[in-house]
């Protein structure tokens, strides 16, 4: 029988690399996504404020 | 709810969640009885038990890159966004298994054939397939409207499935390096049983892995729309 686990090794190594590389790469943009919405729901946040703010001024006033 | 809520809860529902859990548990067990409880083959030797990676993946991207043209033309039909998320999810997933079937096969074909690479048909019809798909990718990132993107990418994803029988005829069209098929040959199985064993177990696990990767790729694509809804809609 031929000497070549070597091969079967490597083989083997950059399946696993390959497939959890990618679940990593969903899990970071997965990350990122929720950093985003956190973002636009405190920009969301911000401009409700300032309308309720306008609006209360002008009632104020 | 508003757009944003309702991609915090697609990511919450669909992200790594428990079928993940399985889809790695079954990957790990077919790994485990692969390395271990798998004898290597008489002539090959070790080299043979690449076979349990490099054939599912091939099995694996044709059914992603199917399911990419299924959608596409279904979304010809209902033009759900659903529907070209969910091709744009299994288009990618598929070029992560053709690039897995492009590197362990040279791995394979070197100590075996003694080159790492020949232009035979096969070969070079799963290197024009991944090409292919690559630019669907890079199509789906240029164009910024959602309904000409799904448009275009419908029709390439359709297209570029045709390539995926003239690549398993491959083998009986043309003279290729490439062997012929150990399981779907109309003469039998040409392995022992406890090698057929292994490689349905692989068959099985590495298409729960495609499951779990489209799951948690569509619900990604699901936030991004919502968040990009939101963003529209002036939050």
């Amino acid at each position: 029988m031929p000497d070549n686990a070597n091969y079967y090794y490597a083989a083997y190594a950059v399946t696993v690399l390959f497939y959890g590389g990618y679940a990593l790469s969903i899990a970071l943009r997965r990350r990122a996504l929720e950093r985003r919405r956190r973002r636009q729901q405190a920009d969301a946040g911000v401009g409700a404020n300032a309308a309720s703010g306008a609006n209360t001024g002008a009632a104020t006033r | 709810m508003t757009s944003i809520e309702v991609g915090a809860r697609a990511s919450d529902k669909r992200g790594f969640d428990k079928f993940a859990w399985f889809a790695i548990i079954a990957v790990v067990a077919t790994y485990v009885r692969a390395i271990w409880f798998t004898p290597p083959e008489a002539l090959q030797g070790f080299a043979q038990k690449i076979m349990y990676v490099h054939v599912p993946a091939a099995w694996v991207a044709f059914l992603a890159f199917g399911m990419t043209a299924l959608a596409g033309a279904f979304w010809f039909f209902i033009r759900d966004p659903r529907v070209d998320r969910f091709a744009e999810s299994s288009a990618e997933v598929g070029v992560i298994f053709t690039t897995v079937v492009l590197i362990s096969g040279p791995i394979w074909a070197k100590p075996i054939w003694g080159t790492w690479w020949v232009w035979d048909a096969r070969l070079t019809l799963t290197l024009f397939l991944w090409f292919l798909y690559v630019g669907y990718l890079v199509l789906r990132s240029a164009v910024h409207d959602r309904e000409i993107r799904a448009r275009y990418s419908a029709i390439l994803g359709l297209l570029g499935a045709l390539l995926i029988p003239f690549i398993h005829l491959s083998v009986y069209m043309f003279r290729t390096q490439h062997p012929m098929p150990v399981i779907a040959n109309p003469a039998g199985f040409q392995m022992p049983p406890v090698m057929v064993r292994t490689f349905f177990l692989a068959f099985i696990s590495f298409t729960i892995l495609y499951v779990a990767f489209v799951r948690a790729r569509y619900a990604l694509a699901t936030e991004r729309d919502a968040l990009d809804d939101a963003a529209m809609a002036g939050h």
